[in-house]
């Protein structure tokens, strides 16, 4: 009925756009839904007129314009930002355009109840945010990424995985900060997910731990943090070559930026068809939880390395990956609803975002400091490829390659950077699942 | 109080898991790495010798002679395969022959049939 009145008024504002004009009576009862719809042949002009501008008013009740709240405008700011920066400087376009784009989708004013926003059951968006909300997205993001991860670097050089463990101290202990400020176990989870550098990751675990349905020990429900922890984790992701550099210049001397490690072996086809297979068994038996992100992440990994199913891996890794990164980086954008999203919560998980980025970074380096006590000779790794141990992949890697070549030019260490970067990946899906299995 | 209580406690089992956590992620990469280290190099070689035998040493390999193999035959393969790796172009004849396919005149290419016989 309502949207009958609507599609009236707007049809009467077309055909009499005169009285519009010179009327000066308008009915501030708007609301009233009782309005009869003035098309009986006796209805005089003047009904007609001032029913239009109940329709009229209505129909201006239900524009953004009238709905528009600071916090949203606030929003639609920020994702004009994101856009911005994906388009000029070239932060990470793939996330920042769509994420972007859904922060405006998610923070256009509406009246709720028309099955409008993201949040509202049986909405378009609400549909697709269950991808998120039931953490499916996230294991096809590692299919795909497994597809296209090379493990060669880390095969050839198996002691640089425990880089990747190293940056792990990140999340725990971005997970005691957060418990600190007073969130609750399972939120603090989700939280500190974010140091593991992984949007995937930390999608996954927050749509498991903090995801607003979940019941808490004393009976209240956890907040939903999973927008606040994604564009969290996405936005560091971007901002890795503006946060790790100077860490690196802070923990490593001038002399050990030098290291020159020796060139990585050649690894077999043998090799890298049985490193999925091996890695699956023993990840997945260790951390059952994290099975969905690396069951397909060494799932695709195979696909890739057996030789047989180019034509899979090379779906996994270009269409269907693009596929599930549209659909997640809308939504996690539209999930910004402003009435959700701008709370003191969010401001505190951005805060401790960026402190367990610093801490992951430098747990990275100091480890492979430490590392290096215990290595001679040519067996001796350049620390700065501990800061590649925070996942990020491959953005962290060209950091570090590129911050080596700063010191010497003749100094690459992308491939070498790539062994802590991909066994990050592995270390923080483990870790999702330890935190998972104690707190899920 | 009970809140307090509550904090405290959420805090020592933010501890378990912050120690535990981090001792299970280093030990499972490290499970990881010292697999590819150790094992997957022990685990080929056995593979290989699965499929393919021991590997024996130079001196384990028997000479056997072939009596009909002889110093004839050995110099014919290798010319053989002298000429052979010699010849990956072969000499073509330089002479080059222009061969008239067709007459230079047939009412096929006339100009003249095609003009009087234009489509109305």
């Amino acid at each position: 009925m309502k949207k009958l009145i609507i599609l009236f008024s707007v049809l009467s504002v077309l055909l009499f756009v005169r009285p519009l004009l010179f009327s000066t009576t308008i009915s501030p009862d708007f609301n009233n839904t009782s309005v009869t719809v003035t098309n009986t042949p006796k209805a005089d002009e003047e009904a007609f007129y001032s029913d239009a501008f109940k329709g009229i008013n209505q129909f201006y009740h239900y524009t953004g314009f009238a709905n528009a709240k600071w916090g949203n405008i606030i929003m639609i700011l920020i994702g004009i930002i994101f856009i911005y920066l994906g388009i000029k400087y070239d932060y990470e376009p793939l996330l920042l355009i769509p994420i972007g784009a859904g922060v405006i989708l998610g923070n256009i004013p509406f009246v709720p109840g028309n099955q409008t926003g993201i949040y509202e059951a049986g909405s378009v968006f609400n549909y697709l945010y269950f991808g998120v909300v039931k953490g499916i997205y996230p294991p096809l993001i590692f299919l795909g990424i497994g597809a296209m991860t090379d493990f060669s670097s880390l095969i050839a050089n198996p002691k640089l995985m425990l880089l990747g463990a190293a940056a792990q101290i990140g999340v725990f202990a971005t997970f005691l900060g957060a418990l600190y400020l007073g969130f609750n176990l399972p939120e603090a989870g989700a939280i500190g997910i974010i140091g593991g550098a992984d949007g995937p990751t930390a999608i996954f675990l927050s749509s498991k731990l903090a995801n607003g349905v979940n019941l808490l020990p004393d009976g209240t429900t956890v907040k939903n943090l999973i927008g606040p922890i994604a564009i969290a984790a996405y936005s560091y992701m971007a901002l890795v070559p503006v946060i790790q550099p100077p860490l690196m210049r802070l923990l490593v001397n001038k002399e050990d930026r030098k290291i020159k490690m020796k060139p990585p072996r050649a690894v077999s086809q043998k090799e890298k068809m049985i490193f999925p297979v091996v890695a699956l068994l023993l990840t997945t038996f260790i951390s059952p939880s994290a099975l969905p992100l690396l069951g397909m992440l060494f799932f695709g990994n195979l696909l890739k390395e057996s030789g047989r199913t180019e034509r899979l891996a090379d779906t996994a890794r270009t269409k269907l990956i693009d596929i599930v990164t549209i659909l997640l980086g809308v939504t996690v954008g539209a999930s910004t609803q402003a009435d959700i999203f701008i709370t003191k919560d969010s401001m505190l998980i951005f805060g401790l975002g960026a402190i367990s980025f610093v801490i992951a970074t430098m747990g990275g380096l100091l480890f492979a400091k430490f590392m290096n006590l215990f290595l001679k000779g040519n067996n001796k790794i350049n620390p700065l490829i501990g800061a590649a141990g925070v996942s990020a992949v491959p953005d962290s890697a060209r950091v570090v390659h590129a911050e080596a070549l700063k010191s010497d030019p003749s100094n690459y260490l992308l491939m070498h950077a790539m062994a802590p970067n991909v066994s990050g990946v592995i270390g923080s899906a483990i870790a999702a699942g330890i935190i998972l299995s104690f707190l899920g | 109080m009970a809140n307090i209580l509550l904090f405290t406690d959420q805090m020592s089992q933010g501890y378990t898991i912050l120690i535990t956590g981090l001792v299970i992620v280093f030990c499972a990469l490290l499970t990881l790495s010292l697999f590819f280290q150790h094992g997957l190099p022990v685990m080929l070689y056995l593979y290989k010798i699965i499929t393919k035998g021991r590997e024996k040493k130079i001196k384990d390999i028997k000479v056997e002679a072939d009596k009909e193999f002889t110093g004839e035959i050995a110099a014919a393969i290798s010319l053989a395969l002298h000429m052979y790796l010699n010849e990956q172009h072969d000499n073509e004849n330089a002479v080059l022959t222009i061969k008239q396919a067709r007459k230079l005149y047939s009412p096929w290419s006339s100009k003249i049939y095609g003009i009087q016989n234009r489509i109305k």
